[in-house]
């Protein structure tokens, strides 16, 4: 049987109701890899995580991060994304301890390698991007970042990369969010009724 | 957009005897805390179990939510409406990604959701097994169905999951646009001419029902559902949502001249409850189960897109094709 609906463009689509089920059992082919996207609201500001994506490259993943996370443009200065799979991912710590407290290495001052830090300063919160060490591996980059990054604030999660593996957005190409004056149709600000409900009631009155 | 009320399913009681005790008191302790569980924490099996299954539903609602709404961009009155509609549909689609990959940081990839939801196994909001006839139908979605989602998500917000809760602070951040575009284009049918008037009354009559069922049944107080409210998995009682609701938007359907289709609806002023008729819940049942409207519909869509985009990703998977230039 056919599918008919109240949508034409639906009905056009001849779909046959009750499939051979075997046909959508999906095997991991169509699973893509995960890249997480990071934002930067504003010149100046730290670049703070935003969400991931699937992408079956990089590009891709740039591209469906820019309409994920930014298409928005008033909130947004820059982006960039690096591969999950790209990022260490430090142990947890909770209730007021730091991270740091528990990196007993010294750094092995071999800075062959650029690595930044993101750190998460509140569980539930975001990453937001600290700055960036020069070391010869991750632990080391871990050891550096105790010594230039620790302070009195505890820091419960860190998240260390190498710069190379990151794909920012460049900064002449800035105005690609500059799309606010187009796009207020986007914004609960460009919804104002309050005047045609009074209006309404006072002539109903 | 979108997330109902749901329907936990129930556990034993042995499983939660088989935790480790001292890394329960931890994990408890730390919600106890107000701190927020991240993906590499320990935690319960029946927390993990009931999160991937909230969140999923939640991501499948946003998807199939978006179909009603999104059939009607095309017949959206106006080039600004087609506008906001696609935009919202957008958002809509958005978030969806954002719960799948919260759910995926518990252990069920995205793929399994997804086929899953195609092939009947997974539920999404009851709501969007009705059709949506009239233009006024997807003005009363985008207004009273997302402000319905709202309660649920702002509740849910503040639970004890870190990456459900990044995800829905993101989610209500575009809401609030979603909420002010729907009751711009409800204000506008009701305060218009005779005939807007009665195609959106018409709408809030067919769609006051399942909006009633929306937040699911009262919830059974059960040992089962006291953990999940401990655990900070489940924020607010069904109920609760729904009294949240009827508080805020009735008088705001009936500013407008509208009526909603429920003789008893009133709110006690002892109380301070509000009183309806109670929701049929057979129908409510019936149509969750399969037998609604737009159920086959709905799914068919979904597995229809998944089927026919599967070239598409299977491209992108195997970049190996190399370029050749045409001969002639």
């Amino acid at each position: 049987m056919i599918l008919k609906s109240l949508d034409p463009r639906v009905t056009r689509l001849s779909i046959e109701l009750s499939p051979d089920e075997s046909s959508v059992a999906k095997d991991g082919l169509d699973q893509f890899e995960t890249y997480e996207a990071f934002v930067q609201s504003k010149e100046g500001k730290p670049f703070e995580h935003a969400g991931p994506v699937h992408a079956p490259n990089e590009e891709m993943a740039f591209l469906f991060a820019k309409e994920q996370y930014s298409r928005r443009g008033m909130f947004c200065n820059a982006i960039c994304v690096i591969k999950t799979e790209n990022i260490k991912v430090s142990e947890y710590t909770d209730n007021g301890q730091d991270i740091y407290n528990l990196v007993t290495d010294h750094p092995s001052g071999n800075e062959n390698e650029s690595f930044e830090i993101f750190h998460l300063m509140k569980r539930g919160k975001q990453h937001k991007h600290e700055g960036s060490v020069l070391a010869k591996d991750f632990d080391d980059a871990m050891a550096m970042a105790k010594k230039e990054f620790q302070s009195d604030k505890p820091v419960f999660n860190v998240w260390i990369v190498k710069s190379a593996h990151i794909m920012a957005s460049e900064d002449e190409d800035k105005d690609i969010w500059d799309t606010l004056k187009e796009k207020q149709y986007r914004e609960a600000t460009d919804y104002k009724a309050a005047d045609k409900i009074k209006a309404f009631k006072e002539n109903q009155a | 957009m979108y997330g109902g009320g749901n329907v936990f399913e129930t556990m034993k009681a042995t499983a939660l005897a088989d935790e480790d005790p001292i890394l329960l008191a931890a994990f408890e302790a730390r919600i106890d805390r107000g701190e927020k569980i991240e993906p590499t924490d320990w935690m319960p099996q029946l927390y993990r179990k009931q999160l991937i299954r909230m969140i999923e539903q939640h991501a499948h609602s946003e998807i199939i939510g978006s179909l009603p709404e999104g059939t009607w961009i095309t017949r959206a009155p106006g080039f600004k409406r087609k506008l906001a509609l696609m935009a919202k549909v957008q958002d809509e689609v958005g978030h969806a990604q954002l719960l799948y990959s919260a759910a995926e940081t518990l252990g069920k990839p995205r793929e399994e959701m997804i086929t899953d939801l195609i092939n009947g196994k997974s539920k999404y909001s009851n709501i969007f097994n009705y059709p949506a006839f009239t233009w006024a139908d997807s003005c009363f979605i985008s207004w009273l169905v997302d402000a319905g989602a709202i309660v649920n998500q702002i509740a849910n917000s503040k639970g004890s999951y870190g990456p459900y809760c990044r995800a829905l602070e993101r989610i209500c951040a575009e809401e609030s646009f979603h909420l002010k575009y729907g009751h711009h284009c409800v204000i506008h049918l009701a305060t218009g001419t005779k005939t807007q008037r009665e195609m959106m009354q018409a709408a809030v009559n067919r769609w006051w029902a399942p909006m009633m069922h929306f937040f699911g049944p009262s919830d059974k107080i059960s040992v089962h559902s006291e953990i999940l409210m401990k655990w900070k998995v489940k924020m607010a009682s069904n109920d609760e949502c729904r009294q949240q609701f009827l508080d805020m938007y009735v008088p705001k359907i009936w500013e407008l001249g509208l009526t909603v289709p429920d003789e008893n609806l009133k709110k006690n002023t002892v109380t301070g409850e509000w009183e309806f008729t109670e929701p049929d819940w057979e129908e409510f049942k019936r149509v969750i189960n399969g037998d609604g409207p737009c159920n086959a519909e709905r799914i068919a869509v979904r597995r229809t897109a998944e089927e026919r985009g599967r070239w598409v990703r299977e491209a992108l998977l195997a970049p190996k094709a190399k370029y050749v230039a045409p001969l002639a």
